[in-house]
């Protein structure tokens, strides 16, 4: 893994207007993307994980605005792009996403081929039997079998599988040099998810891209991340090796979430889950977000927003149990045992 | 394909027998006035001869039958009333063409008013020509259209100083008919039209378009019209019902010589044989306008599917 950053985030806050009211979705959050890397942005329903990486490309519903914050790429600074006329070289060509519905993100009336197809002229410039000989050649890489005959069928003739390694197709089939794949496996059938993980690893290392997974799926993480990024409340709470994360957490919510894994449940028992609600974004935040949620917060967790600890170069948590002044708290018991078990925790 | 056409041709054509059998029986329960010229002046023997001549006394299968055979041959009837001892096709004749110029041209009009009003609606949503757009239709389906297409002869012909009735050499007396008669159709499509392009634009694969690279007038043009068009196409059929529904009275507003204005002087003057045929004609042209609608639906959308596949998956 080589160490360049290709993209770099600066203290991002993005909001939306709601009925009048404003929600602070992405609240100050700074991130480097390294180039090959593979980093994971893990957290629960409205964490803000898809609004994060959808600022990357110009894609925040209308309601949604970058409040401050820098994103920069290859000298480009996303976050003041005002015109969707200059998104429109990004998206595609330099950062490009497959979206979680493999169902309903094909256009059921038109061709696979020529769903595949526009990507590739819009960015490659390629017409008539070069187009359909580069098309075909894509979706032999996303392991279709038969193109030719496939390249004229339409969507409703795909399974769920098979629509998702288009969806793929398209996205590679622009030559990114970033892949954002928001939860590309949660709709789909488990036997089919690990191999579509697997195309996307191998596309990864093909076409030499950098990938950002966005899930909830933790069997998902282990199976991708280099790197992983746990997201509360529109912050990044800790980040760190994949290994880091799961042998070494330090953030209580990393802690709770590792705890929500089934792997972790010891049978007959109930389910560990996550008690309250996540904090309501249309109020300011006041301290740590999770504190309320959190059986071990301390005073200060209600008063102070915690900075960022580093425990490693690079393992990074945002917790006041880190300071020195802190009372010393283990991670809870079972957690421990993730280690033990050593990587067979995959979904 | 061809066994699917036939099938839907069939199925018309049997459609078309019902309501043949329904209108003429309906239209035997009509009084006996309106097979005559002059009734009233008529002695009760003369009438009894002449119904016996046009077979009005057999029994109403038989009659029926013989109605049947004629219609093959191409044959409606005589006229009674509205031209004595006329053939019924040889009155039409010359109408037809002039319906068919009318409901052509207004129909063209309405899509090519229509369906741009549609798109622009759909494009500035909410916006300023939406509102427009809302309120023309809001209007077009709320007031009777009777009235507005008095109000458009009214002030048309006043305004534009163009003639209250149609001649066929003046085309300037075309402009006012034709434009009420597409009106109603004009707010119909443009309706449904945004209403599909705002549920399309919604949609993932929007979103996936727009993250692949795709202008946003490429989106509109390559996915969002196009996918919103395939279900505009089941309303051709109702908007060529309602072009007739609107000839029937507009043709007679501006003495238009056509369909629609005759049928309501055959109704006027109780020619049973008259009516009979021109329900029938308006019926097969309502019946011909669904099955188109149904072939193009399935021509333009691959979803459709009409043959049992061989292989597929």
């Amino acid at each position: 893994m080589s160490a360049e950053p290709i993209l770099t985030v600066n203290n991002l806050n993005v909001k939306f207007n709601l009925r009048g009211k404003v929600l602070h979705a992405i609240r100050d959050i700074s991130l480097t993307v390294y180039e090959g890397e593979s980093l994971a942005i893990v957290g629960e329903s409205g964490s803000g994980k898809s609004v994060f990486t959808k600022t990357f490309m110009g894609l925040l519903d209308a309601n949604g605005y970058i409040e401050s914050g820098d994103i920069i790429y290859k000298g480009t600074n996303l976050a003041k792009i005002k015109k969707e006329k200059e998104f429109i070289k990004i998206r595609g060509k330099e950062i490009a996403m497959v979206l979680q519905d493999p169902m309903t993100s094909l256009n059921p009336l038109k061709t696979i081929g020529s769903q595949i197809a526009e990507a590739i002229k819009m960015h490659q410039g390629l017409k008539g039997d070069a187009l359909k000989a580069a098309t075909i050649e894509i979706l032999k890489d996303v392991g279709i079998t038969e193109p030719e005959r496939r390249y004229k069928q339409y969507p409703h003739e795909f399974s769920g599988g098979m629509r998702q390694r288009v969806v793929i197709a398209i996205a590679v089939a622009c030559r990114p040099k970033i892949l954002i794949c928001d939860e590309p496996t949660t709709a789909l059938d488990v036997t089919i998810q690990a191999q579509i993980l697997k195309l996307l690893k191998d596309l990864k290392k093909k076409f030499d891209l950098t990938t950002i997974y966005i899930t909830h799926d933790l069997g998902v993480v282990a199976n991708v991340a280099d790197r992983i990024a746990v997201m509360y409340a529109g912050d990044i709470v800790e980040i760190g090796k994949s290994e880091e994360i799961f042998y070494d957490p330090k953030h209580p919510y990393t802690w709770a979430l590792l705890s929500s894994l089934p792997q972790l449940g010891i049978k007959g028992e109930d389910l560990y889950s996550i008690k309250g609600t996540p904090p309501n974004l249309f109020q300011p935040i006041k301290g740590d977000a999770f504190a309320p949620r959190n059986p071990l917060a301390l005073k200060i967790d209600f008063i102070k927003r915690p900075p960022y600890f580093s425990v490693s170069g690079t393992h990074k948590a945002r917790t006041w149990l880190l300071d020195e002044r802190a009372p010393r708290v283990e991670p809870p018991e079972h957690i421990k045992m993730l280690k033990a078990q050593g990587g067979s925790y995959n979904g | 394909m061809i066994k699917y056409l036939g099938k839907r041709l069939a199925r018309s054509l049997v459609t078309l027998c019902i309501i043949i059998v329904i209108v003429f029986s309906l239209l035997r329960m009509m009084p006996i006035e309106g097979y005559f010229q002059n009734f009233d002046k008529l002695t009760e023997a003369q009438i009894q001869a002449g119904i016996e001549n046009m077979g009005l006394d057999k029994p109403l299968y038989e009659q029926l039958f013989v109605f049947f055979k004629n219609l093959l041959k191409g044959d409606f009837g005589i006229s009674r009333t509205y031209r004595a001892n006329v053939p019924i096709v040889t009155i039409i004749k010359d109408k037809i063409p002039v319906s068919m110029k009318f409901g052509i041209m207004s129909i063209g009009i309405s899509m090519l008013f229509g369906l741009p009003l549609g798109i622009l609606m759909a494009r500035s949503k909410h916006g300023f020509w939406d509102k427009i757009g809302t309120g023309f239709i809001v209007f077009v389906e709320a007031v009777p259209a009777a009235v507005y297409f008095l109000f458009i002869q009214v002030f048309g012909t006043e305004w534009f100083h163009l003639k209250m009735l149609y001649s066929a050499e003046d085309k300037r007396t075309w402009i006012l008919p034709i434009i009420s008669m597409a009106i109603g159709n004009m707010a119909y499509y443009a309706m449904w039209l945004r209403r599909y392009m705002v549920d399309e634009s919604n949609k993932d694969y929007v979103k996936l378009a727009k993250a692949k690279g795709q202008t946003p007038n490429g989106i509109m043009v390559h996915h969002v019209f196009r996918n919103a068009f395939v279900p505009m196409v089941q309303y051709i059929p109702n908007s060529i019902l309602n072009t007739m529904i609107g000839s029937i009275y507009i043709e007679s507003l501006y003495s238009i010589p056509g369909m629609g204005g005759l049928l309501v002087n055959v109704v006027q003057k109780q020619d049973n044989a008259m009516v009979q045929a021109l329900v029938i004609i308006f019926a097969s042209v309502g019946i011909l306008g669904l099955m188109i609608g149904d072939i193009l639906m399935c021509l333009i959308d691959p979803r459709i599917s009409l043959i049992k596949k061989g292989g597929g998956r």
